[in-house]
């Protein structure tokens, strides 16, 4: 008679810590959980790296003189930024400039 | 629809007190009004909340420790050590838009998150700080950053050139994302509001329904957007800190 609500209470804690321990812990998924994010965040990496490209190109212009020429290679070059981004944070190793410590999570200390 | 039931209504700029000086308009905007609030509210929670120092707190106390340890584990898994040195800044930033995002679902309140203006201004501040530190801890060898080792030299001033972009992107990236989620939040509760008011009172009670859930989620996303931006802080401040 009596381990049946136990039982129950048991079940229901561990479902309850299972649920609360998953999505918090792990970085990985710290934007939020689904894809709708996911594809929105990869969207604004790569917009905003074609743009912060073409702006620089665009500026470098202007005081190059050299009109539409590094804009253009600007823009190519913010497009390989923005899926360079994107690679990036798809494989879990965000936020990271350089190749420095992409595997691993940087065992090998600095050097100076 | 009529004017002033856009649903970009909402995010229009209104002086309260209008000001002009040397040909640059400084009027007191409701959106400064609501910047001081959080301050306020922010140093209010923290102070009051942080007066008692109860051995079991109490509710003031409590939200007071949640949002102090929460922001300090953040800062700790991210930076380790150094944590606290930068865990002022951090908190203030986190505090800032979390406030923001708050005070945005309140009734008539204005949401200061929706300006890409506060949103990058912030965003600027956060890389420009990161910048500032990884000089200082590094000196000119912070911009080894942006060579990655190994790399054959026909390619690096290629590879350079991508990795600046990529770095120089994020703030964009992150304050775009911010002032986004606002915008789009508030816009979709006053449009699904407006369905509500053109309905009538009985089939009106469906967008109703759904404006109620809809708020739940601004709610949720109002406090996974400032995680994400004080998240981010941390992260570009280990890249200045720990410089591998």
């Amino acid at each position: 008679m009596a381990d049946n609500p136990g039982d129950d209470l048991e079940r229901r804690i561990k479902d309850a810590r299972a649920r609360h321990a998953s999505p918090q812990d792990t970085h990985k998924n710290r934007d939020d959980s689904g894809a709708m994010s996911s594809a929105f965040r990869a969207g604004t990496d790569l917009v905003a790296a074609v743009i912060v490209g073409g702006g620089l190109g665009f500026w470098a212009d202007k005081v190059l003189g050299t009109k539409p020429l590094l804009m253009i290679l600007m823009v190519f070059c913010g497009f390989a930024a923005g899926f360079l981004n994107i690679y990036r944070r798809e494989t879990g190793q965000e936020f990271k400039i350089g190749f420095k410590n992409d595997r691993a999570s940087g065992n090998d200390e600095k050097e100076e | 629809m009529s004017k002033g039931h856009s649903p970009l209504e909402q995010f229009a700029i209104k002086p309260i007190f209008p000001l002009q000086a040397g040909g640059f308009d400084i009027s007191f905007t409701q959106s400064a009004l609501f910047m001081i609030l959080a301050v306020v509210a922010t140093a209010a929670l923290m102070t009051l909340g942080g007066k008692r120092r109860a051995m079991v707190p109490g509710r003031w106390q409590n939200v007071a420790e949640m949002f102090y340890e929460f922001v300090y584990g953040m800062a700790g898994d991210a930076l380790g050590r150094e944590a606290r040195k930068f865990f002022p800044f951090i908190f203030s930033v986190f505090m800032i838009v979390l406030m923001g995002n708050l005070f945005g679902m309140l009734p008539y309140a204005f949401t200061y998150t929706s300006h890409i203006v506060v949103t990058g201004a912030l965003a600027l501040m956060v890389i420009t700080v990161a910048t500032a530190v990884g000089i200082a801890y590094h000196g000119l060898h912070f911009f080894s950053l942006f060579l990655p080792k190994g790399l054959p030299w026909m390619i690096a001033p290629l590879v350079i050139l991508i990795e600046v972009i990529s770095y120089l992107s994020r703030p964009l990236s992150l304050s775009v994302r911010l002032f986004a989620n606002m915008v789009a939040g508030h816009t979709m509760l006053k449009v699904f509001a407006g369905f509500s008011v053109m309905m009538g009172a009985v089939f009106g009670m469906l967008p109703l329904v759904l404006n109620m859930a809809l708020i739940g989620l601004e709610l949720m996303i109002a406090f996974i957007q400032a995680y994400v931006f004080a998240i981010l802080t941390c992260l570009y401040l280990k890249d200045g800190v720990e410089l591998h």
